[in-house]
């Protein structure tokens, strides 16, 4: 039995700028393991060693996602091994295509009921890749995941729902996308990071994937950069709080705010 | 009838933008229901053409009826499917959109029909940019839902669909004890980030809401991770996105993540103790200090 978790390796929107062409510049951020998958790792991690399965990660990109640091930084979480699509034509691949992928991947992999994933990703933050696995491979998906229990077949997992929290039985394959805080990723030690090394990657070509076609094509055809609303940046001394206090108040009065 | 636009609705009738921005596309709308009979009801008199509900026990989650709503939509298969950003919906919209192979966006700003296309400004990567997107295909859209639709005059006709739901069951419900937020319609919020101290201290900030009658809210790690909040009150890229009159960010560094869901608001205030937050690059009005002692000040300045 094998547990799937899918992660992914890129910037954070904060690092990045936009030219007045609305092009983004990426060349100052640094790439790494997005923000909330370590959580995924982490909680995947402790269901495989209850139920003795295989942790294989899988991540699918543009050039870059194989490097040596990308899946020895993602291994170092707890990983048993990886699988690599690497292939430039993902670099700007749409949340559904990147699933497609990702579908054929795990149907690959094989012996597979269980995938779990980050809750959104740093860069795209769409939260919809989990969903469309999930339907790319007739399986529910459940998010906001916080806690799981159990094995494939039999998973007790507690989601959170507005207003409070769902326990949910769940008794065939599945997609989780783990809420931030399903589980705290603890940091690698040096004997894991070591072991990372070691461990084994497999790359995998588009080509040697089953991908179900798509019916629709995106063509981006304008780029902008939005308008943001010009604030004022005006700092009030604040050495006496309350003539601080009083002169926000007469500003914030002033312009309508209160 | 063949529709040009299905709306995906789990649970909640909360779909007044949905139907809006369907029928502004023109063409049929159906709406396809995973919940309570009351709520395609709900849906029907809402403005739509045809409502397809999908009937379960009620101890199953509406995620395991995403097949029967997959295979619904495929069977006429629209130009365009959408759905509101809540977690059951997400997961029905991804299967819909896996059976049509739809292009999916979820920062549509517009949307528009030109010819064959569909046309979608998309905001991208936390909405630092946007992109106009020609579609051609099905286009499946995560979109803010919006309120409960007003009755249009006149209903659609209900038809039942009773699909084999996934082995999914629920075995217990709790209610977090946190008060429902409606950041949305609220003219003032004070954000709170990291900055305070302990749970025990919101009740400053509380003092300060009520005298300005604002909503609280937050960054991510204080409704994530410490907890101290419902998770409807976090703003920012994965969370809410307010245009109020007045934003008050209380101890945020005024990371990206954070701020996006902000930069609608007409006015923002900034009160940190660290004078290189990046907050106050995003201000109107920033206070570089101690919050314990600026915001009693503020709440008293007000009386």
């Amino acid at each position: 039995m094998r547990i799937v978790v899918t992660y992914k390796w890129t910037c954070d929107p904060e690092e990045a700028a936009v030219r007045a062409d609305g092009t983004v510049d990426w060349s100052r951020a640094k790439p790494g393991l997005s923000t909330y998958d370590p959580v995924a790792i982490e909680l995947a991690r402790r269901l495989a060693d209850q139920a003795d399965a295989e942790l294989v990660g899988v991540t699918a990109g543009g050039k870059g996602v194989g490097v040596p640091i990308a899946t020895k930084t993602a291994l170092s979480r707890g990983l048993d091994r990886v699988v690599v699509i690497e292939d430039d034509s993902l670099r700007e691949a749409g949340r559904s295509e990147l699933a497609a992928v990702l579908a054929a991947a795990v149907r690959q992999i094989g012996d597979v009921a269980l995938v779990i994933t980050g809750d959104s990703s740093v860069d795209v933050a769409a939260k919809m890749v989990p969903t469309v696995l999930a339907g790319e491979l007739g399986w529910p998906a459940v998010a906001e995941v916080t806690a799981v229990a159990g094995q494939a077949g039999a998973l007790r997992v507690e989601r959170a729902i507005p207003g409070g929290t769902q326990v949910l039985g769940i008794s065939g394959p599945v997609v989780l996308a783990a809420s931030a805080d399903a589980a705290v990723p603890h940091v690698p030690g040096m004997k894991e990071l070591l072991a990372a090394g070691k461990k084994p990657v497999e790359r995998l070509a588009l080509s040697d994937l089953k991908v179900l076609p798509r019916n629709a094509t995106m063509t981006v055809t304008g780029r902008s950069r939005p308008e943001r609303k010009a604030r004022k940046g005006q700092l009030i001394d604040t050495a006496d709080p309350a003539a601080a206090a009083a002169e926000l108040v007469t500003a914030l009065r002033e312009v309508g705010a209160l | 009838m063949s529709v040009n636009a299905w709306i995906v609705v789990a649970e909640q009738p909360t779909v007044g933008n949905l139907i809006a921005v369907a029928r502004s596309l023109g063409g049929p709308v159906g709406a396809v229901v995973v919940g309570p009979r009351a709520v395609a009801e709900t849906v029907a008199a809402g403005g739509v053409d045809r409502v397809v509900w999908c009937s379960a026990p009620d101890d199953v989650p509406a995620e395991a009826s995403a097949p029967t709503v997959a295979d619904t939509v495929a069977a006429d298969p629209p130009r365009v499917v959408l759905a509101g950003r809540n977690p059951g919906e997400r997961v029905l919209l991804g299967a819909a959109a896996a059976r049509l192979g739809a292009a999916v966006l979820t920062g549509a700003r517009s949307v528009s029909i030109d010819g064959e296309k569909t046309i979608v400004v998309n905001a991208v990567y936390g909405d630092i940019a946007e992109e106009t997107v020609a579609v051609s295909g099905s286009v499946a859209l995560l979109l803010d839902g919006g309120s409960v639709p007003p009755p249009a005059g006149g209903s659609a006709p209900i038809e039942e669909v009773s699909g084999t739901p996934l082995g999914l069951n629920v075995i217990e419900t709790s209610t977090h004890g946190f008060e429902e937020a409606d950041l949305n319609s609220a003219r003032r919020v004070i954000g709170v980030g990291r900055g305070l101290k302990a749970k025990e201290d919101l009740a400053t900030i509380e003092e300060l809401a009520h005298a300005i009658q604002a909503e609280i809210a937050c960054s991510r790690p204080v409704a994530e991770g410490l907890n101290w909040m419902g998770k409807d009150r976090y703003i920012g890229s994965s969370g809410a996105h307010i245009s109020p009159q007045l934003y008050v960010a209380v101890g945020i560094s005024g990371q990206l993540q954070h701020m996006v869901g902000v930069t609608g608001a007409e006015t923002i205030v900034a009160i940190n103790s660290d004078p290189n937050a990046a907050v106050f690059k995003q201000a109107d009005y920033g206070l570089v200090g101690d919050l314990y002692r600026l915001v009693p000040a503020i709440t008293a300045a007000l009386k």
